[in-house]
């Protein structure tokens, strides 16, 4: 079928080697040291949300690249995944300013 | 051509019966088991028609009572308690139980045909969301035969639907029903979006396909991504009733606009669930009728598209009365008004197409310009309500119950009959008498327009909607009246559309393949199609490409004749199935058992566990479903796994969000940071994290064919998933020690019911590897199967990034 990828197609990307794997699960694991640790610095209290949420979002990631394939899987498995996954964030967000949990705006 | 499993539907039944049939009885058997065990598209397609055709007969029933008690005023057919029902089950049954499955039957019988394909992605799949689909809606009409119908409102709204307000079972039907139907729409839209985007045939790219198929791709994104909003409502609604959770205890820090707001973020989508199919029919329908390609054809699909994406950022406009402020009404006034824009394209590409072509006037036209007319209309009224001030005096009157008839009856009803006279033959063989169709066409223009027009005004002099009766002095008794006639006009003209297809059922003209001079590929194959729908997979030269074929481009060239390609596995179908009905009602049978007695909702899942283990497993060893690599270079089954992990991320999404908006709010304690146990829970999140490198370490371990090292690590993976749970169960049991339950306040309500639902889905994971790894040890794991590993992984680290999110705002964030 000429408008169909061979069968093997999908088989075509590469997922990463074993060596990488470890190496992802290192990093995972000393973020979340440094996120269990920026909690008890009171320096860092004033930026602590936001750098936490940074390093929630690094290795939710390191996750999804690597260990679910989407750095090597083709393009639009992560359309349908990242797509929704924006929207769920927006959504989140919308939710939590109209029910008054951000006052960014009174009632 | 080689064919596997049945090549003609029908046949493949006897199995089950032991034998061809040698007696009438037998024959009646047989034809009750291949309707029960089939998993053919069109079939399902079929059962979906007459089901919500059923349905909507019982909901035009209520209509009709409604409009009788409201034809003259102090009326007392019903009382004010029925008639909360009665307008509670018309709207719930409408929009779950006849538009959206009346859609779904054109989905199911003319997508595949549309694409080229020979069925859908996932056919067993497809027979389950019906069966779920017809169960549920069974479930939620059984509630009449025991004295307690829903009566809250379609919409549902706490604290009306509190245990406080609602102390009987009405509720309870309703919102275990939508759970039940939910969980259709949503298996349901997870294998459309896989068969449009990766069976279409040789040269079907993505902006060839016709515009229904973008309209049916379009509303799938809406409902997977839609639905997940009014499922955590009614788990919370569902708390709330059941187990005394707090998350609608104004008391106790809860918001009722949070339900306001998570249902409206799935019910304003849901109105473009409800039209978009019926714009996709009328753009198949006005080319052929017109004789004219559909004008700006690619506009008209972006213009679906973008419908479909605002209509995720308007969704508060159904809240102007509630009190949001100035800014979040500002906003989504300027969303709402800028919907109307790519909906106004359509029209007028609509309008454009039938401008100088040769007109044929069939019913089915009839129907289509119909629906341009009347959904003008209502989209006109619709623009009104995008501006608060007049919203403020239109909202809760009969001038929004006008304008909402004349969306989803002037629209979406009148697209989908347009789709019904159109498609008839194709799908029976037979043609309908066109003349009888006109007729009816217009005896339900008028009683339409009669019963629905007058609401503008009786809303306008403030008739408000939900009265189950009304004085003599109001002014408002004669066009009530006049609305009660046009209903009954209405119903005269579904009784005439029964007729005609009855008659056309018994003795109509026999249609021929293509009876109307058709442009898509349907029409390419014999009326009723065969089993397996087409000889060979049809080339496709472009948009309209059955047109092309026959009759050229605009300047008459053919495109030369593409040679068939044979389908080097020969024609293989689908097997008919027990497991989905089976899987089906244990679903069925636990949601009634939260009415009856626990011991039911434990029979339903066994019932369900043991269907949908058989289920999954049915095919196990099957070498026709070992590669099923698509048009997206991606294998439909991960393709599947992801769309549904974004429809996944909408839930987790928005119970993360109640989660955090509810955070502060308890007014008693224990609050958060007087119990989170951080230390612990680090260390159970580290334990995730690496079961998820274990995890892949046993993907690698089976596609490279090392059976030791995939027991080992499926073993070590779901290990440390019980290790979690374990941690978790530790967690809770030492939180209810220190106060913190269920019910003790906001804070444990949120808490529990966002990280138990992480747990379910964690055992789940668990469940899932264990059968791997069971697999595996007898040799029943292959190389072949690392797709099925690589699916099971997916969700698997899918449960590990929502505790990455759940372990930094729950417990570390301040």
């Amino acid at each position: 079928m000429s408008d169909h990828p061979s069968p093997a197609a999908d088989a075509v990307h590469e997922h990463a080697s074993v060596r990488t794997y470890v190496r992802v699960a290192l990093i995972l694991t000393l973020i979340t040291a440094l996120e269990v640790g920026v909690i008890y610095i009171r320096q860092l209290s004033p930026i602590v949300v936001p750098l936490l949420l940074a390093m929630s979002a690094a290795k939710f990631a390191l996750v999804a690249m690597f260990f679910m394939h989407l750095r090597y899987d083709v393009r639009p498995l992560s359309g349908v995944f990242v797509g929704p996954l924006l929207l769920a964030t927006g959504l989140s967000v919308a939710l939590m300013t109209l029910t008054g949990a951000f006052l960014v705006f009174g009632r | 051509m080689a064919t596997h499993g049945t090549g003609v539907a029908g046949a493949e039944p006897a199995r089950f019966y032991g034998g061809p049939p040698t007696t009438r009885a037998g024959h009646a058997a047989l034809a009750t088991i291949s309707w029960i065990t089939t998993v053919d598209h069109k079939r399902i397609g079929i059962l979906y028609g007459v089901s919500a055709f059923a349905f909507f007969l019982i909901g035009g029933g209520e209509a009709l009572l409604i409009r009788l008690q409201l034809a003259r005023p102090n009326n007392a057919l019903v009382s004010a308690e029925t008639y909360n029902a009665l307008f509670t089950m018309h709207g719930t049954t409408m929009v779950f139980l006849a538009i959206m499955p009346f859609s779904a039957a054109f989905f199911n019988y003319l997508v595949p045909l549309m694409i080229g394909a020979r069925d859908v992605a996932f056919p067993r799949l497809n027979a389950l969301s019906y069966w779920i689909f017809l169960f549920g809606g069974l479930f939620l009409n059984a509630s009449f035969l025991v004295g307690a119908p829903p009566d809250g409102g379609w919409f549902g709204y706490a604290s009306l639907t509190l245990r406080q307000y609602s102390p009987g079972m009405n509720i309870d039907f309703w919102l275990l029903g939508l759970q039940v139907l939910g969980a259709s729409s949503i298996m349901a839209g997870v294998n459309f979006i896989v068969t449009i985007l990766n069976m279409r045939a040789p040269g079907m790219t993505l902006m060839r396909m016709p515009v229904f198929v973008w309209m049916t791709l379009t509303t799938q994104f809406l409902i997977v991504l839609a639905f997940p909003a009014v499922t955590v409502g009614l788990i919370f609604l569902m708390f709330d009733r059941f187990f005394g959770t707090h998350f609608f205890d104004v008391a106790a820090g809860g918001d009722l606009h949070l339900w306001q707001h998570l249902f409206w973020i799935f019910g304003h989508p849901e109105v473009y669930i409800l039209i978009l199919p019926a714009f996709g029919i009328v753009s198949e329908v006005l080319p052929t009728f017109a004789r004219k390609p559909l004008f700006g054809a690619p506009v008209v699909i972006y213009s679906g598209i973008l419908i479909g994406f605002f209509g995720f950022g308007v969704w508060s406009h159904h809240m102007f009365a509630a009190g949001m402020g100035p800014v979040a009404d500002a906003a989504f006034s300027i969303a709402t008004m800028l919907i109307a824009i790519p909906t106004g394209v359509k029209i007028f590409n609509w309008l454009a197409t039938l401008w100088g072509g040769r007109i044929q006037p069939t019913v089915a036209l009839h129907y289509a310009v119909g629906l341009i007319a009347l959904f003008t209309i209502g989209g006109l009224s619709g623009i009104m309500h995008a501006s608060p001030p007049v919203d403020q005096q239109q909202t809760d009157s009969y001038f929004i119950v006008a304008h909402m008839h004349y969306v989803l009856i002037g629209g979406s009803l009148f697209g989908l009959l347009a789709g019904f006279y159109y498609w008839w033959p194709k799908m029976t063989g037979r043609m309908l008498d066109e003349r009888l169709g006109r007729l009816q066409f217009w005896i339900m223009f008028v009683g339409f327009n009669l019963t629905f027009f007058p609401q503008h005004y009786l809303g306008a002099i403030g008739m408000p909607r939900r009265i189950y009766t009304y004085d003599a002095g109001t002014g408002w008794a004669f066009w009530n009246l006049m609305s009660t006639v046009g209903a009954f006009g209405i119903g005269l003209g579904i009784v005439l559309l029964l007729v005609n297809a009855l008659r056309s059922l018994r003795g109509g003209t026999v249609a021929p393949a293509d009876p109307w001079d058709g442009r898509t590929l349907e029409w390419r194959t014999s009326s009723p199609p065969p089993a397996h729908n087409f000889d060979t997979i049809p080339p496709v030269y472009g948009r309209d490409s059955f047109w092309r074929e026959k009759h050229g481009d605009s300047r008459g060239r053919k495109p030369a004749p593409v040679p068939a390609t044979p389908d080097p596995h020969g024609v293989h179908m689908p097997s008919p199935s027990f497991w989905p009905i089976v899987t089906a009602a244990g679903l069925a049978i636990a949601a009634a058992g939260a009415l009856i007695h626990i011991a039911v909702v434990g029979l339903g899942a066994v019932i369900l566990v043991v269907g949908a283990w058989a289920f999954a497993l049915e095919h196990h060893r099957n070498p026709a479903h070992a590669e099923q690599i698509g048009n997206l270079g991606a294998d439909h089954r991960k393709l599947a796994i992801w769309v549904f992990l974004g429809s996944e991320c909408m839930l987790f999404g928005l119970l993360i969000a109640t989660y955090l908006a509810y955070k502060s709010r308890s007014v008693i304690g224990p609050h958060p940071h007087e119990i989170l146990n951080i230390p612990l829970t680090t260390i159970s999140t580290f334990d995730l994290l690496m079961s998820s490198l274990l995890m892949v370490l046993a993907l690698a371990a089976v596609q490279r064919g090392d059976r030791r090292q995939a027991r080992l690590w499926l073993l070590g993976t779901a290990f440390f998933g019980l290790v979690f749970l374990g941690f978790q169960a530790w967690e809770f049991t030492q939180f209810v020690h220190e106060g913190l339950t269920l019910q003790q306040n906001l804070f444990g309500s949120t808490f529990f019911v966002l990280t138990g639902f992480h747990g379910g889905h964690v055992t789940l994971g668990v469940a899932l590897l264990l059968t791997l790894w069971v697999l595996e040890r007898r040799g029943r794991l292959t190389i072949q199967d690392a797709t099925k590993v690589e699916v099971v992984g997916l969700y698997w680290h899918f449960v590990d990034v929502v505790w990455i999110v759940i372990f930094s705002v729950v417990y570390l964030i301040p």
